[in-house]
This record gives structure tokens, C-alpha cells and sequence, in this order.
């Protein structure tokens, strides 16, 4: 059990995952973006919140993948030196967490995917992404319902074993504060698809 | 319903201290080819981008197939391709793979559709080169190829033989025309190249600066683009019937009392100018002009190098 923890929850889902949903949002909105093709998609008609959609689902399914990946990575090398005995019950608990991770990361990170969304540039999205996760570590400490990814992690925590918290979960605070980030972030980015010159 | 496929009122866009489309009115007629002329920076592409609702309307409005487009775009986009400047897809794929995306983000192409359009503008089908591999040319083939993948009735064409080479050019003037004679459709075009538009529309509309100066048939205009003998004499009345009776000319025409036009240039002139000295008319001048519509466009926008 320490050990999954250790693999599965240390640093995966809260630096390494945000970092690269946020870069795979980039790279998914660049396309369209460089070679001008929204223009030629626009008059199809694609509407735009269609378009952001099919973009959030991408991330969703990746963020999905990684995350049972990751979770299938550790059980591996977990077993595979005879570290631990494989115990279905902690298996299936491992993947639920993963799962869970996954779904909320990617909304979490549905800001991102805004920024991507609403330029052309391609650096300034990743450096966003960077100071992004970063924030939602330190707000950690301050106050988990600020930042997404800090109100995801509180989201998680609230059934992991051993760990042991300063401040006491208000797991609907945090959904509220999810809720209310990617509302926003999801109506300006259908704004500003649409108001393209 | 008007009979216009596309009508726009006042229709004018600024980019935040410039005008860049000033008030314009243009008449597209069903089944007609219009052309759009003017020179870089005119406003052709902002015109066409507010067409179809790409970039937000300053003042004035657009009709499209007898109604304003505002709030209708989703119903009336799918009878209408387009191309506006040069057309994106994406890079890493093949042409037929890049159509395919659009058939099927479209919905209501026909099966064989990406076949056709390809084969209209001359790109193969199946090909393995992909989309940045491709020439300027075979980028512009197939941005037209997407624009008619969906046989809409209305095509808005942003200077679709930019960067083709002159048999390329006559190639596409070729199926456009084919399509407004053939199929009926309505095309609005732009180009500023005169004597491309000159070859193809039906309708021409001149703009520059953002103000559409004229707009006019192309029958009309070719009026404008004629030769002939500019004659200046003392007697109009007595020059017209020298040159009714005697010469048996009659497609000339009165400018004003001294000015005369006569049509048939291979008229004698040292024989008219004899007979009319002789009926006591004094020719002052006489010489011969041509007015090319190339001239013409010069003179209306003011300037060198339109055409
Ligand atoms: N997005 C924009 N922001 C600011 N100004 C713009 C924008 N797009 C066009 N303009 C200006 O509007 C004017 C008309 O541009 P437009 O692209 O319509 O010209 P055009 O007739 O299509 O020219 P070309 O033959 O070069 O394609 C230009 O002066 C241009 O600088
Ligand atoms: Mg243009």
C-alpha cells in the first residue's frame, strides 16, 4: 500500500500530470491555429463550443490513459521485484484513485485549455501552464478552494490512507470551486473563438 | 425575395481609426459571376469575410439569399464554399485526407464528393503527398476543391488563382466558369488582376480605398473599352450628314457640339476630312483613341497600377 502511494500519488498527479495536460492542450489547439484553418472550419458550421468541447474531451481521454498508465506502471514494478504480494482489493482502489485523479485533473486544467485556445502563440500557453501548477501548489498550504488544482487535491485526499491533513476537507467547497473555474473559463473561451478578427 | 443572392447595405468595417470598407453596396445576381476588383488593401477580403460572418459588421448589413445573415449563418453556411486568402489544413496529412475531415465535419457532402472535387480542380485522389509538401498552387487547387466539396449554390472565392501559374490560371478560370454556365451556381470573386476578372465575371465592381467606385455589367464596361476616331468640327448637323450620305456611316455618336465619335476605324479619314471642306465644316481634329478598360480603371481609381 505505501508503495502504490508513493509511485501512483506522489508527484504524478500533481506537477507531472497538470504540466503535461496543459502542454497536450497547447499542442491541440495549435494546429488549427497556425495553418488558419478556423476560419474554413467556422463557415462549415462548426459551432465553437462544440470545438472547445471535442478539444477538452482529447484531454479528458489522455489524462485518462496516463493516469491508468501510470497506475499500470506501478503495479508492475510493484510486483515485479516481489516488493509486495498483489492484493486485488488494493489494485481496484488504485485504479478508482487513478481514474478519479484523471477526470479531475482535466477539469482542473480546463483553463489551460482556454489559454491554448484564445492565441496563437505557443509559449505563452506552456509558460501559463507551468506558473498555473505551480500556483496550485503553494494556494495548497493557504487555502485548498482557491485553485483548482489545489481544491482537486482536497477532492482526492479525502480517502487516502495515512495521510494526514492540517486543515479540514469541505469536499463541496472544492467541487464548487471546479465547477465555478471551468464555467468560466469555458465561456470565455467560447467568447474569444468567436470574436476572431 | 430580392433577386440578389447576396446584397449588402451601407455595409462598413473599421479597424479601429481606419475605414477599411466604406459604405458599400454590392448586388450579386443569381447564377451571375461578380467580380470583386481592387488593389491590395482595397477591403476585398474584408468584404468577403463579412459576408460571411467572419469578423463583426461595423455598421450597414448583409443579405444573403434574400434575408440578412445575422443569426441565420447556421442554416446558410451549408449552401455556401469558400475560400478566404489562402486556406489552412492541416500539414501532416494528405490533401485527400485533409478533404475527408471537412466531408465529414460537414456531414452532407455526397459519398464520392472528395473524388469529384479533386478531379475538378486536377489534384489526385489517394495521393501520399502531404498537405506541406504541397506547391502554392496545389495548396490554392485544393482549397477551391474543399470550397465546392458540398456542391453549394453560392461560392465566395478570395483571389482563388493566387499563386497559380498562367495555365493553372486558365485551368481554374475554366471550371469556375463551368460551374456558373453548367451548374448554375452564383460566384463572387475577387482578384486584382483586371484582366482575369475581365475574362470570367459578368458583373464587375471596383473598389479601392474601401469605396466601391462603380459596379457595373461587364457588357457595360466593355462599352467603355472600345476604339475610335475622336473628330472635332465646327458643324455637328452638316458633319452627320456627310457622313450618313456620303460614307454611309452610322454607328458614331455626338459627344457634345463639337465633338463627334465615329466607331468604324477603318474609315477614310483623308476622304472625310475632303468631302466635309468641302461642305464648308471646318475639322479642327482628329485622331484616333483607345481606351482600354485598363485606362478606364486607372482613371476611376485614381492611379497607376491596377491590372
Ligand atoms: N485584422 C485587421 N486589423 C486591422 N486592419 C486590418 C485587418 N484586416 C485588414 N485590415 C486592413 O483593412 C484594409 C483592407 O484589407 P483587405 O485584407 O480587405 O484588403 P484586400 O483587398 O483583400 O487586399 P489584398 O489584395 O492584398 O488581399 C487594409 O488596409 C488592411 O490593412
Ligand atoms: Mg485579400
Amino acid at each position: 500500500m505505501q508503495f502504490y502511494k508513493w509511485t501512483a500519488f506522489s508527484y504524478t498527479p500533481w506537477v507531472i500530470l497538470p504540466v503535461v495536460l496543459g502542454v497536450v492542450s497547447t499542442m491541440l489547439m495549435y494546429d488549427e491555429h497556425q495553418n488558419d484553418m478556423l476560419k474554413q472550419l467556422w463557415i462549415i458550421p462548426v459551432s465553437r463550443a462544440g470545438y472547445f468541447f471535442s478539444k477538452f474531451t482529447i484531454v479528458l481521454f489522455y489524462s485518462i490513459c496516463f493516469m491508468l498508465l501510470t497506475a499500470a506502471a506501478s503495479v508492475f514494478f510493484g510486483t515485479l521485484p516481489g516488493y509486495i504480494t498483489v492484493e486485488w482489493g488494493s489494485i481496484v482502489y488504485l485504479l478508482r484513485k487513478c481514474v478519479e485523479i484523471a477526470i479531475l485533473t482535466a477539469f482542473s486544467v480546463l483553463p489551460l485549455l482556454t489559454v491554448a485556445a484564445s492565441g496563437k502563440s505557443y509559449i505563452f500557453p506552456v509558460c501559463v501552464t507551468l506558473v498555473y501548477t505551480f500556483l496550485g501548489f503553494i494556494l495548497l498550504m493557504v487555502n485548498m478552494y482557491l485553485h483548482p488544482l489545489s481544491s482537486m487535491t482536497a477532492i482526492v485526499m479525502r480517502d487516502i490512507p495515512g495521510v494526514v491533513l492540517t486543515q479540514k476537507l469541505n469536499i463541496p467547497a472544492a467541487f464548487i470551486c471546479i465547477a465555478i473555474w471551468c464555467t468560466g473559463s469555458a465561456l470565455f473561451a467560447v467568447s474569444s473563438l468567436g470574436k476572431r478578427k | 425575395m430580392s433577386k440578389y443572392v447576396i446584397e449588402t447595405k451601407q455595409l462598413t468595417k473599421n479597424y479601429g481609426e481606419q475605414t477599411a470598407v466604406n459604405a458599400v453596396n454590392i448586388h450579386v445576381e443569381k447564377g451571375r459571376i461578380y467580380g470583386l476588383l481592387g488593389r491590395n488593401g482595397a477591403g476585398k477580403t474584408t468584404i468577403m469575410k463579412m459576408i460571411l460572418g467572419l469578423t463583426p459588421v461595423t455598421s450597414g448589413e448583409v443579405d444573403v439569399f434574400g434575408q440578412n445573415i445575422k443569426g441565420r449563418e447556421k442554416r446558410v453556411y451549408p449552401r455556401i464554399g469558400a475560400i478566404i486568402e489562402t486556406p489552412g489544413f492541416y500539414p501532416n496529412l494528405t490533401g485527400t485526407e485533409n478533404l475527408e475531415i471537412f466531408a465529414k465535419l460537414r456531414g452532407t457532402a455526397a459519398p464520392n464528393a472528395v473524388k469529384n472535387a479533386l478531379g475538378i480542380v486536377g489534384l489526385p485522389y489517394r495521393d501520399k503527398k502531404l498537405f506541406s509538401k504541397y506547391s502554392l498552387g496545389m495548396k490554392q487547387r485544393l482549397g477551391i476543391a474543399n470550397a465546392i466539396l458540398h456542391d453549394p449554390e453560392l461560392l465566395i472565392l478570395d483571389e482563388p488563382t493566387n499563386g497559380l501559374d498562367p495555365i493553372g490560371i486558365a485551368e481554374v478560370r475554366g471550371f469556375i466558369k463551368a460551374l456558373s454556365t453548367e451548374r448554375g451556381k452564383t460566384i463572387l470573386i475577387s482578384s486584382h488582376i483586371l484582366s482575369e476578372i475581365a475574362l470570367l465575371a459578368d458583373d464587375i465592381g471596383i473598389i479601392d480605398h474601401g469605396v466601391l467606385l462603380e459596379e457595373n455589367s461587364m457588357e457595360v464596361l466593355e462599352e467603355k473599352n472600345s476604339k475610335y476616331i475622336l473628330l472635332q468640327v465646327s458643324d455637328i448637323p452638316k458633319t452627320s450628314l456627310v457622313l450618313e450620305r456620303q460614307f454611309g456611316v452610322t454607328d458614331y455618336s455626338v459627344q457634345d457640339d463639337h465633338f463627334l465619335r465615329i466607331y468604324n476605324t477603318s474609315l477614310d479619314m483623308a476622304a472625310v476630312n475632303k468631302a466635309l471642306v468641302v461642305q464648308d465644316v471646318a475639322v479642327i481634329s482628329s485622331q484616333l483613341c483607345n481606351d482600354t478598360l485598363e485606362d478606364y480603371f486607372k482613371k476611376i481609381t485614381g492611379g497607376e497600377g491596377i491590372a
